[in-house]
């Protein structure tokens, strides 16, 4: 709960008391643990001056940067270092002040101190190489300022220079997908560079919980840094590489697996989905990778794909992670998220079936809709809607897949339609039912 | 106050001087003692979006010839060989898996390798200049570049490491031509 939630309960209070909804001494109770709650609260830093002083560091770092750009030749060398290294000794000072002054110290000035400390970094670098001409792309460049960043993160708590760091790892990645990059400077070791983070977030289960932004922008680095790997080891060697499109299509899908079933602690796991993007993006791509593989060719690449990236020790690691993810999740009864994972598995258990894999695929996907519609009939906690969305779908791909006339084709859409909209009425009314009461 | 997170600042302090200044020793140390090596190359006029602009230095030599028998992969340093010719501009004659015990080299690395050949990738690619200089340099550039003189790259070299100390065309330095152009 934020501040203003507790500040519109202690509202309610009296009136509820009035109207007899609560004895004086539970009102007393309620009272005096959300007092305590919403100073705790009010004392946290506010998002808008979090954001206003990360915006007002980066304005400054970006504009020493292109200061950098100009290319002050009337200086003389050493002059020119001075202005790399003036603007890193001031940053590192105040954050060291930040430091020492602990806990006392504001979270937007801890953030803005990092966030300029970093840039100051960036800026230092990009001076001696302009001055010394040194080569390399901007991906060296970046990696180097990532990797003299990360520390900050870990000692200042710096979402800001967090977000900057994932940002960095990702964009570097990608550029590293190109083959005949040794191992160690591909988006091989993408993986290492995000457990960089783990002094952020230390402990298991993490004692620490990540804030929503973090957390989406954690999501999307891992989904770039995690897929350029897979693009990586999806290149054929020789003199003229190629790459395999399908394998890395269920690589990709493995990755999304993996990450749907990312282990959650307790207050995690019954946090809302949407605070989970892992689970949300996750989900997302592995409907849309199955529902494409209800058609027979995509179904065939599927198959095809698979066969080429068991031979890639990369896919062994995600399907070994995979397995570990498997079994926490199963240890937690995950049930809604263990079934959307299981497709992509569903080529390699099907692979007897290789032939059939469309049909396969169009089953088990009817087999989640039902299943997600049934949970909720039993009481269970379901998703009723998406699940009815999942069968229509199904049915308008294989409608459109037939060779049925357009005048049926047509015909079944409207049907379609109709059963869907009938279905999120009785869903509206069903939810507008009051709940019995317990006995 | 806790002591491992002022340790860890303290270390990523050193870290973020001692990079830039690692840098800065081995590029010094070059420019005051290494030997000058000239390279004919080509430099067309393009930006880098953290360290402004600059033009991009590419030797004309793009690959060299490898010993019988040396193994090289795609992305191997190895060491070359330079070698002044009579016209006073060095190319490289050889390439050797460590460093040669005479002569100039620098360490670099192989692009890709076929037949008995691997194209190389100099460690020097981008002289960078002032904005207000780059359009003039890019007009110099296109000028200059098919004329039989050519520009040249003045690299300083020691122990194998290089650094891209200045450009010029006839013997005169490039930021002279074209702070004279731009007046």
């Amino acid at each position: 709960m934020n501040s203003s939630h507790h500040r519109w309960l202690l509202e309610q209070l009296p009136q509820w008391e009035r109207d007899g909804l609560l004895t004086t001494d539970a009102a007393r109770t309620l009272r005096e643990r959300h007092t305590a709650q919403q100073a705790a609260a009010d004392a946290q830093p506010g998002v808008a001056q979090i954001i206003m002083g990360s915006l007002g560091a980066l304005l400054i770092g970006a504009g020493l940067i292109a200061v950098i750009g100009y290319n002050w030749d009337d200086f003389s060398r050493p002059m020119r270092l001075l202005f790399a290294f003036v603007p890193l000794l001031v940053t590192q000072i105040a954050s060291f002040r930040v430091l020492q002054r602990g806990e006392a110290a504001a979270a937007w000035v801890r953030e803005t101190a990092a966030l300029l400390q970093a840039l100051a970094t960036g800026a230092c670098i990009a001076i001696v190489s302009q001055i010394y001409n040194l080569g390399g792309e901007w991906p060296d460049f970046l990696f180097w300022w990532m990797l003299l960043s990360l520390p900050l993160v870990w000692v200042m708590r710096s979402q800001a220079v967090a977000i900057f760091y994932l940002v960095a790892i990702a964009t570097w990645s990608v550029n590293q997908i190109e083959h005949g990059n040794p191992w160690h400077d591909s988006a091989l070791i993408y993986p290492v560079l995000l457990l960089g983070l783990l002094p952020f977030w230390p402990g298991w289960p993490p004692k620490q919980t990540l804030s929503v932004s973090v957390r989406w922008v954690m999501t999307i680095s891992a989904i770039f840094g995690l897929c350029s790997a897979a693009v990586f080891v999806c290149e054929t060697s020789g003199l003229f590489p190629r790459f395999q499109f399908s394998t890395a299509m269920w690589l990709w899908t493995l990755t999304a697996a993996a990450l749907t079933l990312f282990p959650l602690n307790q207050t995690a796991f019954e946090e809302p989905t949407r605070r989970k993007p892992q689970v949300v993006l996750g989900s997302l791509w592995l409907f849309g990778y199955g529902l494409a593989a209800t058609f027979h060719e995509v179904g065939d690449d599927v198959a095809g794909g698979m066969k080429h990236a068991l031979h890639l020790p990369w896919c062994w690691g995600l399907l070994a992670v995979l397995a570990v993810f498997v079994l926490l999740a199963l240890k937690q009864r995950r049930w809604a998220v263990l079934s959307i994972a299981s497709i992509a598995l569903l080529p390699l258990v099907a692979f007897p079936f290789e032939r059939l894999l469309s049909w396969v695929f169009t089953l088990h996907l009817a087999a989640i809709g039902l299943t997600l519609i049934l949970l909720d009939f039993s009481g269970r906690r379901g998703a009723p809607r998406f699940g009815a969305l999942l069968l229509s779908v199904l049915i308008i791909l294989r409608m459109a897949d037939s060779h049925f006339s357009l005048l049926a084709k047509g015909i079944g859409f409207i049907i379609v339609g109709v059963a869907f909209l009938a279905f999120n009425l009785l869903m509206s009314r069903r939810a507008r039912q009051p709940a019995l009461p317990s006995a | 106050m806790k002591t491992l997170p002022l340790f860890i600042f303290g270390l990523a302090a050193i870290a973020q001087w001692a990079v830039p200044l690692a840098q800065i020793r081995a590029h010094e140390q070059t420019l005051a003692q290494g030997t000058l090596i000239k390279l004919k190359c080509a430099a067309p006029d393009p930006y880098d979006p953290l360290r402004g602009r600059f033009l991009a230095v590419r030797p004309e030599q793009r690959d060299a010839t490898l010993p019988e028998g040396m193994k090289v992969e795609r992305g191997m340093h190895v060491f070359a060989t330079l070698t002044t010719g009579a016209d006073g501009l060095a190319t490289i004659t050889h390439v050797s898996l460590t460093p040669p015990a005479s002569g100039d080299f620098i360490r670099l690395k192989t692009g890709y390798v076929y037949d008995r050949k691997a194209t190389i990738q100099w460690p020097f690619d981008r002289f960078y200049i002032n904005e207000k200089l780059a359009p003039e340099a890019d007009k110099w550039f296109a000028e200059n570049i098919r004329g039989t003189k050519g520009i040249i790259a003045e690299v300083r070299v020691l122990d194998g490491h290089a650094v891209l100390a200045d450009l010029s065309l006839d013997g005169r330095p490039f930021r002279e031509i074209l702070k004279e152009r731009v007046k």
